[in-house]
């Protein structure tokens, strides 16, 4: 007890054995020490979609004949199939952060560190998608849809052009990341009860919106401006409500505790 | 007074959560390179303990120091520690060798050569998923990165549940040797005290969320005892000391006490009492038995102890 008295043998101040960047770098790597559910599954998922619909493809184009398919072609722009991995991405978001935090901190990480590491792999991932996923495009582009006229990663709501599409692509898994990313953190540190009062609360601002536009009669302004923009601008649009989750999620983590 | 430098400081710490007193108003100090026992029952406030000192928890009041420092969100003291618990939870998808990989990101002195001879020693199948394992290896895993690690500062929160007896002494046996060439303070919570008790140097006993002995192990063996002989000839010799326990039969009666010394020694032995050594174990249950209270009373039990 007496060896806490100011004898000058405690340092000034502790060195740092690792830089930050370091730090985060290694959050990062944390998240790719088993780089399967996060980077190798959803391209395992996105190849059986893609033959699931080249399958229907080809029945689409048995069924409605050479004459037929120029018509049939106009409905399979509406493709839904690249819709899922942006909600695949939400759960993974929210799973990724809830069990390498307890790992991540269980091993002497700081929050801080902990959540910018993730947030920087978050990132990296919506780029390595959305680059993927804007290479099939332009893949599937060049084949006339997989030689089927096919539309998967073309999809009308995508974009007109490889570029739009590359965008739209990686502001959505951004969208997506971070706002899985925000309820993660809910979870993490309220559990049940805090997840339902987000979405309690959620709903309840959705609602205010709705009587708001609907009041003022603003619904046709607020429709044409999204509709006009296109899908470039709506998924940008969708970077603010993104960022506020991001913000908001770091903030919340930052005294969570976990708690098995 | 040895050189030996602080590494925990803590000074009127305390937890709540909600009503519960998790730890109440504790205050003792750890100092380099020392096996530190911390000892109690379920629910004594060890683990909560633990995480106030990693920083996973936040106190109510009172003051942390670790390494001189704040351990809350302190990455310079945090990579100086492991702290490996029984309750840690790993990611669904990794398998043991994930672990393994992951491990050296947070700890700047992993061993992982060391870590691999370990692996050997534990038996421990690197390529099954963590979630299939047996409570056991589960166990070496933790200890496997609690020892890897080199992490200057080690808790171990009852690493041992479901190892076996062969395991545990392995545990024990690699403990100590990797101790001996790398100094650092190990702090180690467990149920099994006379299983640890040669490992410890100094020993902390927890209950109700108060530390109730700080003391030397060597010392706090040495100076309880258990007073056999007639109930009268007993009863004289214990009179204002504190006791831990009594237990009598017709005229005899044995008591334990704390605080003997050589002269007590003598002076028992001229009454014709005899002077049984008391275990760790022992020791930490008689001081540790008292019927829980709303309102715990065990200050006295502390002033006493010491």
């Amino acid at each position: 007890m007496s060896a806490t008295t100011a004898d000058g043998v405690r340092p000034a101040s502790l060195p740092s054995l690792r830089t930050p960047g370091t730090r985060i770098l290694n959050v990062m790597r944390l998240h790719k020490t088993n780089p399967y559910t996060l980077l190798i599954l959803p391209w395992i998922i996105m190849g059986g979609i893609l033959a699931v619909n080249i399958a229907i493809w080809v029945i689409v184009n048995i069924a409605a004949g050479p004459k037929g398919m120029h018509s049939a072609e106009q409905g399979l722009q509406y493709s839904g199939a690249g819709f899922w991995p942006f909600v695949y991405f939400v759960v993974g978001a929210v799973q990724a952060i809830n069990i390498t935090f307890a790992l991540a901190l269980g091993y002497g990480m700081t929050r801080r560190d902990y959540y910018l590491g993730t947030a920087a792999f978050f990132v990296i991932l919506a780029a390595l998608f959305a680059v993927g996923m804007a290479i099939l495009g332009v893949i599937e582009q060049a084949t006339n849809g997989w030689f089927l006229g096919g539309h998967m990663f073309t999809a009308i709501y995508f974009g007109a052009n490889w570029w739009t599409r590359l965008l739209v692509f990686f502001f959505g898994f951004l969208f997506c990341l971070f706002t899985g990313s925000g309820f993660a953190s809910i979870w993490v540190r309220w559990k049940v009860t805090g997840l339902v009062i987000a979405f309690g609360t959620l709903a309840a601002l959705i609602i205010a919106a709705i009587a708001v536009l609907t009041f003022t009669g603003t619904w046709p302004a607020v429709g044409g401006a999204v509709l006009d923009g296109g899908p470039l601008v709506f998924t940008a649009w969708l970077l603010i409500p993104a960022a506020i989750s991001a913000i908001t999620g770091f903030f919340i983590l930052r005294r969570a505790t976990p708690r098995s | 007074m040895s050189a030996a430098r602080p590494v925990v400081e803590v000074t009127s710490l305390s937890k709540r959560f909600g009503k519960v007193q998790a730890v109440g108003d504790v205050s003792f100090t750890l100092t380099e390179n020392k096996i530190y026992g911390l000892l109690g029952r379920n629910g004594a406030g060890k683990t909560t303990l633990m995480q106030l000192l990693t920083g996973q928890e936040f106190a109510s009041s009172g003051e942390i120091r670790v390494f001189g420092e704040s351990p809350v969100e302190n990455a310079r003291v945090l990579e100086r520690m492991a702290f490996i618990k029984e309750s840690q939870r790993y990611p669904d998808d990794f398998k043991v060798k994930h672990v393994l990989r992951a491990a050296p990101l947070f700890f700047p002195e992993w061993d992982a050569a060391y870590a691999q001879s370990l692996v050997g020693d534990f038996r421990l199948p690197l390529d099954r998923r963590i979630k299939k394992l047996s409570r056991g290896q589960l166990s070496a895993v933790g200890v496997i990165v609690g020892l890897a690690s080199r992490a200057p500062l080690t808790f171990f929160d009852e690493p041992y549940l479901g190892l076996d007896a062969v395991a545990r002494q392995t545990f024990y046996d690699r403990l100590l040797e990797d101790y001996s060439e790398h100094p650092r303070t190990v702090v180690l919570s467990t149920h099994l005290i006379d299983e640890v008790s040669n490992l410890l140097e100094h020993v902390l006993v927890i209950d109700e969320g108060r530390i109730v002995i700080d003391q030397d192990a060597e010392q706090l063996r040495g100076t309880a005892a258990t007073v056999v002989g007639t109930r009268t000839a007993v009863d004289a010799f214990v009179a204002h000391r504190k006791v831990l326990q009594r237990e009598g039969i017709g005229g005899l009666a044995s008591v334990t006490i704390s605080g003997v010394t050589d002269a007590d020694r003598a002076k028992a032995t001229a009454a014709g009492l005899e002077l049984a050594p008391v275990s760790l174990q022992q020791l930490v249950i008689q001081t540790t038995t008292q019927p829980t209270t709303t309102q715990p009373t065990t200050h006295e039990t502390e002033e006493a102890v010491r």
